[in-house]
């Protein structure tokens, strides 16, 4: 009836997705929930700062300088300055950067 | 006796209200940053064919940004289930371990209410709701996880994702690609400002280091999200192999 809105197949791509998604996002915790090692906590401590830094290291290979700048100045930033000034020195840098640089270094 | 206990549920109101608010006034730089990304799913999604209805219960249903790019990236007229689902868990493999560092915050909480409010786990949530329970732990409040804090950063950002996605389908085509404003900034400095704010020396900033080093590495070499598994997994090794003394001297 809604094939013209979705397809069957569609749909079912659509829900495995979703239901992939949806139980790794529930099975660290529900498999791990009642352990207790010590090394586990260690792990803990650290892990998340692992994940954090992996999820952002394309912005360090891009390849271009501009982003390379970018993203060296939005952590001098962090160093010193609140979260809303290094999210605009963040953007503001990378926008500016990316069309300033090219006509800079040509 | 409904005195007092109306009091006491007052209270819990207002508490509630004040959670609620500071965590949407945390989420806002944030959803400004969804935008950009949203909008380019759906422009994508509208070049591959999709249709309105698949793309809104695309993310609203599996709501994982990452994954349904790729999912986008491989769609076809009969788009090939196996390997889009596949890649899902592969993009998606890192929500278990955020999963995990989950655990000593939510302990106190009910599992199956955690459970329910997992399947709005993304990654900025996950980031924000982190830093917050451990700051509640350093300020020695009984409970870490705030709850209200948690489902209002993570409904705020699922609206916000959803509508970009569709407004990406309508729009997006005529305005180009947002990045090149420098919009797509705004996710790495946001996990830069986090994890400053774990930062307690060098110790931990050399396992760091070295998970940066291997996810560039492998994000250079290997294409799709192997990046993010190798980084965690450098870690992991890393703090699994050095004795338990050399993490502790800097613990105050």
């Amino acid at each position: 009836m809604l094939d013209h809105l979705i397809t069957q197949h569609a749909l079912l791509t659509i829900l495995g997705m979703g239901l992939v998604t949806y139980l790794t996002r529930i099975s660290g915790y529900l498999l791990l929930r009642n352990k207790n090692y010590p090394r586990l906590t260690r792990v803990l401590e650290i892990l998340p700062g692992c994940v954090m830094i992996s999820l952002i290291a394309p912005i360090f290979v891009t390849g271009k300088l501009s982003d390379l700048i970018a993203v060296i100045l939005t952590i001098l930033t962090a160093m010193r300055f609140s979260f809303l000034v290094t999210l605009i020195v963040g953007v503001g840098s990378a926008g500016i950067l990316r069309h300033l640089l090219p006509l800079l270094l040509h | 006796m409904s005195a007092p206990s109306s009091a006491a549920q007052q209270k819990l109101k207002n508490h509630i209200h004040h959670e609620c608010l500071r965590a949407f006034k945390t989420a806002i730089p944030l959803m400004i940053s969804f935008i950009p990304f949203g909008m380019m799913l759906g422009a994508q999604a509208k070049i591959k064919g999709m249709s309105l209805l698949e793309l809104v219960l695309m993310c609203g249903i599996n709501f994982a940004g990452g994954s349904e790019f790729v999912a986008i990236g491989l769609w076809q007229e009969v788009p090939p289930l196996l390997l889009i689902v596949c890649m899902t868990l592969l993009v998606n493999c890192r929500h278990i371990l955020m999963g995990v560092t989950m655990i000593p915050i939510c302990r106190r909480q009910p599992v199956r209410k955690m459970l329910l409010s997992f399947f709005l786990l993304c990654d900025e949530t996950w980031a924000l709701s982190l830093q917050d329970s451990y700051r509640r732990m350093g300020e020695g409040y009984r409970e870490p996880f705030s709850y209200s804090y948690y489902i209002t950063i993570a409904v705020s950002f699922y609206i916000t994702w959803v509508i970009t996605a569709v407004l990406g389908m309508l729009v997006g085509p005529l305005l180009g690609d947002l990045t090149q404003y420098g919009f797509d900034m705004a996710f790495p400095a946001v996990f830069i400002v986090l994890i400053k704010g774990m930062w307690n020396g060098w110790r931990r900033g050399i396992t760091w280091a070295c998970s940066l080093v291997v996810a560039c590495i492998v994000h250079l070499i290997i294409p799709g999200a192997w990046y993010v598994i190798a980084g965690a997994m450098t870690g992991l090794l890393f703090v699994l192999c050095v004795p338990p003394r050399f993490f502790e001297v800097n613990r105050a």
